[in-house]
């Protein structure tokens, strides 16, 4: 078996019980190079989910809180690196929708934990998916029953990864609702790829609670 | 309008056409109109896109192909600002590309190593861009297009060229002349009057079908190929035999010295040990000041074999090298400008790359990275001077097997055919 990313061939040993079946491992999708290139988040913000020394509320979520927002609380499983970046380049911008497998294992375990009542995937522009083909974000959790309830404003073009932080701090509410749905007492699990600002999110999440959702959180494969 | 001209351009059927821009569909009866290969990934809706060329840029079947046919748009006054002169020998074999120039054909130049193919192209791709002929000289490794490309511009110093592989910066631009990795041959379509293929038999390239696709797209329907290699696969050698491809044979380099002959020493396991032959060989290099290359089969024994011989001299200035070395085009630069003595090095440099007057030791040449081929690249790379025409190329094996031997024997028999035309010693 080769590694989704590398295409190196890694040679699994299979022990004795593997070899007659008797235990089954779930195949891996990457070779131990890549798998340790990306770092694990072991302890985050209570908020943001960025990775500390301790739990604590990290500045920018301190922020959020002073502009009178609900936070997150929220969970990422992989720090940003430089892995990361180039697997993010590789799965949405280069558009190898294969890669969605990689972490789908991991990241829809994480969500089944996290137990809400709805999830719901951030959506990509209707530009983006006449020319990528596919929302990143619906890839990675591939098997999960989620609900788009969001979808971009129709005068929303381009992608945010372009900008700096202070143009992604401004930027205006990019959603809006499909239709009107009452969330009356429903825990909402927003669920994205990368969160990098959090705006995206908090728009996303202001939204929600207007529909009267009880609880926002979120997740995203990466912080 | 002038970057589409013989281009092959993926742009997203969403987006505009630019007018009197030809398009066409990506995918043909599910066989991707770029790469010609059916390996495919999904995307919802039905829709999928093409594995096999992703590192170019996406395929899928959101897309279509813009192209414009390939209209010669050059004045055709290029001058030739080499100076030199071509052998006997290079110039026979010279006189045989420009045929083929005229009559359209294929043709492969089987040339040992640092017989001077470079200069031998130089009066055919004239002679093409004169009749304002479209030239690409492509290459499966990057580092041979990198060290053709200054000795190209010093040739042909009016000529608009660009250089084109993975990792460069600068843009593409509409030229007569295009050097290129062959993989960035997917991107053109019909646009060639003149292909050369240098080191042809070379990873990727051989046996892969999708770069043989690349080519024979990126060429006119009416137009010549070249193809240059000192070791032909045994597929070419095969369609020389079936006479589907003429030949030009050199087996003399051009400063009319034979090859130097691989010679193979028997040591013990050398990972664990350094041999004492091989020390003592270095020390000999050490004294005499001679700057040598040092091949090992594997990325991982670079570092241990390196450590070891800079213990041993730590007075010798050295290097270790190797294929996705962030310093590779750094540490290769130095040795070329000789500010270090010695380059432990893995079988990245076995072709494509000139340091005047070394010799070469190889470590464990009976693995099985090192094939023959490799093995006579490999001691190509000795004796491509003038002033030192001859060197020392040593093998140090565990066993002797039979490819170590075919690689001698291979040498041998051009030597022999060398000596016919007058080659010496």
């Amino acid at each position: 078996m080769s590694c989704h990313l590398c295409q190196n061939n890694s040679h699994n040993k299979l022990s004795l019980l593997e070899t007659f079946n008797v235990i089954k491992k779930a195949k891996k999708k990457l070779c131990l190079t890549c798998e340790l290139a990306f770092r694990v988040i072991i302890v985050g913000c209570l908020g943001c989910g960025r990775q500390q020394t301790n739990s604590q509320l990290c500045h920018d979520c301190y922020r959020w809180q002073q502009k009178g927002k609900k936070l997150l609380n929220h969970t990422a499983l992989y720090q940003y690196n430089d892995a990361m970046r180039q697997f993010m380049k590789q799965y949405k911008f280069n558009g190898d929708y294969d890669l969605r497998v990689i972490f789908n294992r991991v990241f829809s375990q994480k969500i089944n934990i996290l137990n809400a009542d709805i999830v719901v995937p951030i959506p990509v522009s209707e530009h983006t998916m006449l020319t990528r083909g596919f929302n990143q974000t619906t890839g990675l959790i591939e098997g999960i029953p989620y609900e788009q309830l969001l979808k971009v404003s129709a005068n929303e073009k381009s992608h945010q990864s372009q900008f700096n932080r202070q143009i992604r701090m401004t930027r205006k509410q990019p959603f809006t609702m499909i239709e009107q749905v009452s969330l009356k007492g429903k825990e909402v699990l927003l669920v994205d790829d990368v969160y990098t600002t959090g705006n995206t999110l908090y728009h996303a999440a202001d939204l929600l609670y207007e529909c009267g959702a009880k609880n926002v959180k979120s997740i995203s494969l990466s912080r | 309008m002038k970057s589409y001209f013989g281009r092959q351009v993926v742009h997203a059927k969403v987006n505009k056409v630019p007018e009197n821009i030809v398009s066409s569909a990506a995918f043909i009866g599910n066989i991707c109109q770029r790469c010609g290969q059916n390996v495919h990934g999904k995307l919802p809706k039905n829709h999928f896109y093409c594995r096999a060329c992703l590192a170019l840029g996406r395929v899928s079947t959101l897309d279509v192909l813009l192209s414009l046919p390939e209209p010669n748009n050059f004045d055709g006054n290029d001058i030739l600002s080499w100076i030199g002169q071509l052998t006997q020998q290079q110039k026979v074999v010279s006189d045989e590309l420009l045929e083929t120039l005229s009559r359209q054909r294929e043709h492969l130049v089987w040339a040992v190593t640092g017989a001077g193919k470079t200069e031998m192209l130089f009066p055919v791709i004239h002679q093409a861009l004169t009749q304002k002929y479209r030239i690409a000289i492509v290459s499966p490794r990057v580092d041979v297009i990198l060290e053709l490309a200054p000795r190209l511009q010093q040739a042909f110093s009016e000529t608009d060229k660009v250089v084109l592989h993975g990792e460069q910066t600068e843009a593409y631009r509409y030229t007569p002349l295009v050097l290129a990795t062959t993989h960035q041959m997917l991107r053109f379509k019909s646009a060639f009057d003149l292909l050369i293929v240098d080191e042809v038999d070379s990873f990727p390239y051989a046996g892969d079908q999708m770069l043989a696709h690349a080519v024979k797209n990126a060429r006119k329907i009416n137009s010549a190929v070249i193809y240059l290699s000192a070791t032909p696969t045994k597929a070419l050698q095969q369609q020389v035999k079936r006479q589907l491809l003429t030949t030009s044979y050199l087996p003399l380099r051009f400063h009319q010295h034979l090859l130097p002959v691989l010679k193979t020493t028997i040591v013990g396991p050398w990972r664990k040990k350094l041999p004492v032959i091989f020390l003592r060989q270095i020390k000999q290099f050490s004294q005499t000041k001679r700057r040598f290359l040092i091949f090992v089969p594997q990325v991982s024994d670079l570092v241990g074999v390196y450590q070891n011989i800079k213990k041993n001299f730590p007075d010798m200035l050295g290097d270790h090298v190797f294929a996705g070395d962030p310093k590779r085009q750094e540490k290769v630069q130095n040795m070329r400008d000789q500010t270090i003595q010695y380059l432990v090095t893995t079988t990245i440099l076995e072709r494509g790359v000139t340091f005047p007057g070394i010799d070469v030791l190889i470590l464990g040449a009976d693995e099985k990275i090192f094939s023959e081929n490799a093995l006579v690249q490999i001691s190509g790379r000795v004796g491509r001077n003038k002033d030192r025409p001859t060197g020392l190329v040593k093998a140090y094996v565990q066993h002797t097997n039979f490819k170590v031997i075919a690689a001698q024997r291979q040498i041998r028999q051009m030597n022999k055919r060398g000596q016919q035309l007058g080659g010496r010693v």
